[in-house]
C-alpha cells in the first residue's frame, strides 16, 4: 500500500502527538493508509518521553513563563525541546511492514539519507539517535500499538535555540554557566549549523519525504480527524496523563577519581538501574569527540559494570588523551552506585535531548 | 556461522504466541499468573519501565493491560486471558529489570481470577505445540538482526 503524507505546521503539542497515536492505532486495525507525518510544532512545547516524571526533567515555571506546552509522547527516552525549527517526523505502519528492529533501521537509514542530499554525513549511534561527528541531529522511537500498529518517531533538528531548551530543561547546575553551554551546544549537530543558515523547514521536509518515496500530500478524512479529537480530548488534554508518576525512582549521582592524567568528573541521572544521562568532566585531556561518543552511548544504557565497561572501551582511546578507559569506567560506575545508594535530587536528560530510548 | 541461540521456554505454562506472554494457573487457587516470555524479551531488550492496570479492574483478552518501555521500543502488554486482576507484582513496577532476570520466576506481572479460563487457554499455545512455535519465532527473530544465527529452541 502506498505511503500516505500528511503536512502540517504550528501543530499544538496535545494535536500533533494525537494524530501519530491515532494514525498508529488505525493503521495497525486496517482502516487507515501508512502515513508519513511530517510536521512542526507551534513555539514551543517541551514533550517528556512516555514515563518520565515531569517534574524532573522540566522547569514547570520557566515553561509557564514562557508559554510552552508540556506534554507526554507515546514513545519512550528523553524531554526534547519542540518548535518551529524542530521537523517532527511520524511513520505510522502495519505490522505485517517487517519487524520493528528491521523497521527501524529502514527508518533511520531514510532520515540519514536525506541528510546525506543535505550534504550531511549522519551516522546511527547507541540504541537510537542519528548523530554527526558525535553530535546529536536526531533522536528516534518506536511505540507498537495494541493493535499492532508501529509508530516511528523522530526529532530532527533543523535548528535548536539551546539557551530555551537549557532554561527549560533541568539540569544538574543551579546556573548554566558559558562554559556548560558551549558543551551542551557542541553535543547538538543541526542542519543549519553544518550547511547552511539558510535551509529552511520546507527543504529539509522536502529532502525527508523524497526520501521515504513520497511527495504528494494527503489529507485526513472526516473519520480519522474525529478519532483524532477524541484522543486529544481523552488523553492529550488530560493533566493525569501528562503529569502521571512512574513507579521507578529517579536518582543522580557523581563521583570525581583522581589519576595521574587528571581528575575525572562524572554525574549521573538514572531512573531505576538505567542511566538516562551520563555528564563527564574534568580537568584531563582528551578529544571532545570521543568524550560526546561515550555520553551519546551511556544514555540508556543497564547501569552494570560490564555494560559500562564495554562501551568505555569502545569508545576511549588515549590518542592524544591524558587518562586511561580504567578511570574512567571507575569514574562512571562510583557515579552509578553513588546514585543507587546516597541518591541526591534526580534532574533529567539535560544533554543532546531526544527520544533515544524506545 | 555464531552458536544458535537458546532460549528458555518453559512447558509448564501457556503461551499467547502473538504477544509472548505466558500464563500460568494455580490449581489450587483458579487464580492465573501472567508475564513476559524469554523470546519477547529477547525483542524488546532491557525494560526501563513498566506500568500495569489497578487491582480489580476488569480486562480483556487483546485488550491493553498495560504499557512498557525497553531498549528498543515502547508497547502495550496485551492480556492473554480475560478476568479481573487481583495482584500486581509491585517489585518489577519499581525495578523492571526483574523481568529481564527471571521472566518465569519474579519476573512476573499480574495475576488475574480469569472468567473464561478454559476458552482462554485453547487459544494460547502449551504442551507440545509450544516447541514449533518457539524455534519458528527464533528464526523470526535471528532474520532480523545482522546475519542469520540459525534457529533453536530449548523449549522444555
Amino acid at each position: 500500500m502506498p505511503l500516505r503524507l500528511l503536512v502540517d505546521d504550528g501543530a499544538s503539542a496535545s494535536a500533533g502527538l494525537a494524530l501519530d497515536e491515532t494514525l498508529a492505532s488505525r493503521v495497525g486495525e486496517g482502516i487507515s493508509a501508512p502515513t508519513l507525518h511530517l510536521y512542526t510544532y507551534r513555539p514551543h512545547c517541551v514533550l517528556v518521553g512516555r514515563f518520565q516524571e515531569v517534574s524532573h526533567e522540566i522547569d514547570l515555571e520557566a515553561c509557564a513563563s514562557a508559554n510552552i506546552d508540556v506534554n507526554r509522547r507515546p514513545t519512550g527516552g528523553g524531554a526534547i525541546l519542540m518548535g518551529p525549527a524542530q521537523l517532527g517526523v511520524a511513520l505510522a505502519v502495519p505490522r505485517e511492514s517487517g519487524g520493528a528492529r528491521e523497521l527501524m533501521r529502514s527508518f533511520a537509514y531514510k532520515l540519514r539519507r536525506a541528510l546525506a542530499d543535505l550534504g550531511i554525513n549522519a551516522v546511527f549511534r547507541g540504541k537510537n539517535d542519528l548523530a554527526v561527528n558525535g553530535a546529536k541531529i536526531a533522536g528516534l522511537g518506536i511505540h507498537r500499538d495494541i493493535s499492532g500498529g508501529l509508530l516511528f518517531h523522530a526529532s530532527l533538528l533543523l535548528d535548536l535555540d539551546v539557551q530555551l531548551m537549557m532554561r527549560v530543561l533541568r539540569t544538574p547546575f543551579a546556573r548554566v554557566s558559558r562554559r556548560e553551554m558551549d558543551i551542551v551546544s557542541r553535543r547538538i549537530a543541526t542542519v543549519r549549523t553544518l550547511v547552511d543558515e539558510e535551509v529552511t523547514m520546507n527543504e529539509l521536509r522536502e529532502h525527508v519525504a523524497h526520501s521515504f518515496g513520497v511527495d504528494r500530500t494527503g489529507e485526513l478524512d472526516a473519520d480519522e480527524r474525529q478519532a483524532v479529537a477524541t484522543l486529544e480530548f481523552s488523553r492529550y488534554r488530560d493533566a493525569a496523563w501528562v503529569h502521571q508518576r512512574s513507579d521507578v525512582p529517579d536518582s543522580a549521582g557523581r563521583a570525581t577519581v583522581r589519576t595521574p592524567g587528571g581528575i575525572v568528573d562524572v554525574r549521573v541521572a538514572m531512573a531505576g538501574r538505567t542511566i538516562k544521562t551520563a555528564w563527564i568532566r574534568g580537568d584531563f585531556f582528551a578529544d571532545d569527540r570521543t568524550v560526546a561518543e561515550l555520553e551519546g552511548l551511556l544514555r540508556w544504557l543497564p547501569a552494570e559494570r560490564d555494560a559500562i565497561a564495554a562501551m568505555v572501551r569502545r569508545t576511549w582511546t588515549l590518542e592524544g588523551g591524558t587518562v586511561d578507559a580504567t578511570a574512567v569506567i571507575e569514574a562512571v560506575c562510583s557515579a552509578v552506585a553513588r546514585a543507587i545508594n546516597e541518591p541526591s535530587s534526580p534532574y533529567g536528560c539535560f544533554v543532546a535531548p531526544g527520544s533515544s530510548h524506545g | 556461522m555464531s552458536e544458535p541461540r537458546a532460549f528458555n521456554v518453559p512447558r509448564d505454562r501457556y503461551y499467547d504466541g502473538t504477544h509472548h506472554l505466558w500464563a500460568m494457573r494455580d490449581e489450587t487457587s483458579g487464580r492465573v499468573r501472567i508475564g513476559i516470555d524469554a523470546i519477547g524479551l529477547e525483542a524488546l531488550g532491557e525494560l526501563a519501565y513498566v506500568a500495569v492496570d489497578k487491582v480489580d479492574a476488569l480486562i480483556a483478552r487483546g485488550a491493553s493491560v498495560g504499557t512498557l518501555e525497553a531498549a528498543k521500543m515502547t508497547t502495550s502488554i496485551a492480556a492473554p486471558i480475560t478476568g479481573t486482576i487481583v495482584a500486581r507484582n509491585k517489585d518489577v513496577l519499581a525495578d523492571p529489570r526483574l523481568i529481564n532476570e527471571d521472566p518465569y520466576g519474579a519476573g512476573w506481572l499480574l495475576e488475574i481470577e480469569p472468567s473464561m479460563w478454559s476458552a482462554d487457554a485453547a487459544e494460547m499455545l502449551s504442551g507440545d505445540a509450544i516447541a514449533p512455535w518457539a524455534n519458528a519465532e527464533i528464526e523470526k527473530l535471528d532474520a532480523e538482526t545482522e546475519g542469520p544465527r540459525g534457529a533453536s529452541s530449548a523449549a522444555g
